[in-house]
């Protein structure tokens, strides 16, 4: 078991989703709703699944790319995202997401 | 407050005059209990509240708006590309889930501390502000890609 990529994952997902909009959404529908567990749980799968579908992308990723080709994609990918994050004002020519 | 004058007391002992609605129907029904008419308390409805969803609407209705969220999402886009990158991309996904359902809890956990806050009127309206940036930034996004 990889402690360090586990907690390396933990918190770059912990940082990249708080303030996110899916947080933000569960704020708002957590508040305002009668039954926040079924807001959470609603949550909660939708973002498992979508964190699932994002391994298996990866995965497959990796099946067909070199492991240097993948370091350099996933560095210049982790780039343009904190870019994007630290100039919103600012138009991007190209936004490759 | 007297007694319709058609009830006639033949209990023998006199029960005082009822305030309640309903205790007049009890009162009734007792004096002729040939009566089927049951003193069912009647619920106070909240004038202009509507009927809550339930929680599987409510449960499905966050699922979808959340799932299409954060589709392409730099979320998404960073689990994706550290399982692409790391040779185990299971041990990113238990990190990234377990990041996932502490922000979740976060989120309702605020949203709950708020809701005691605010009064429901501004609630409702603070969600649906909310919601509504929240459904700007998504067109955003769409436009920008």
């Amino acid at each position: 078991m990889e402690w360090h990529l586990l907690g390396l994952s933990f918190i770059t997902v912990f940082l990249a989703e708080i303030g996110d909009k899916s947080q933000l959404a569960a704020i708002a529908l957590g508040g305002s709703s009668k039954s926040p567990l079924a807001v959470f749980l609603g949550a909660v799968t939708a973002l498992l699944l979508a964190s699932f579908l994002g391994v298996i992308a990866g995965g497959e990723m990796a099946a067909f790319l070199p492991a240097r080709v993948l370091k350099a994609i996933a560095a210049i990918g982790f780039a343009l995202i904190a870019v994007r994050l630290l100039w919103p004002q600012e138009d991007l020519p190209e936004d490759s997401e | 407050m007297k007694s319709p004058a058609f009830v006639t007391n033949t209990a023998p002992e006199v029960k005082p005059a009822p305030k309640e609605q309903t205790e007049w129907l009890e009162s009734v029904s007792r004096m002729e209990p040939a009566t089927s008419v049951l003193a069912i308390p009647q619920q106070q409805k909240q004038p202009g509240k509507l009927k809550q969803p339930g929680a599987w609407s409510v449960f499905s209705s966050t699922f979808l708006t959340i799932f299409l969220a954060e589709m392409g999402d730099k979320t998404q886009l960073a689990t994706l590309l550290m399982s692409a990158e790391s040779q185990s991309p299971w041990v990113v996904f238990a990190g990234a889930s377990a990041a996932l359902i502490a922000t979740s809890l976060l989120g309702v956990l605020l949203g709950r501390w708020l809701a005691r806050c605010l009064s429901p009127k501004t609630l409702e309206i603070s969600a649906a502000t909310l919601l509504l940036f929240i459904s700007v930034l998504l067109l955003w996004d769409v436009v920008n890609i």
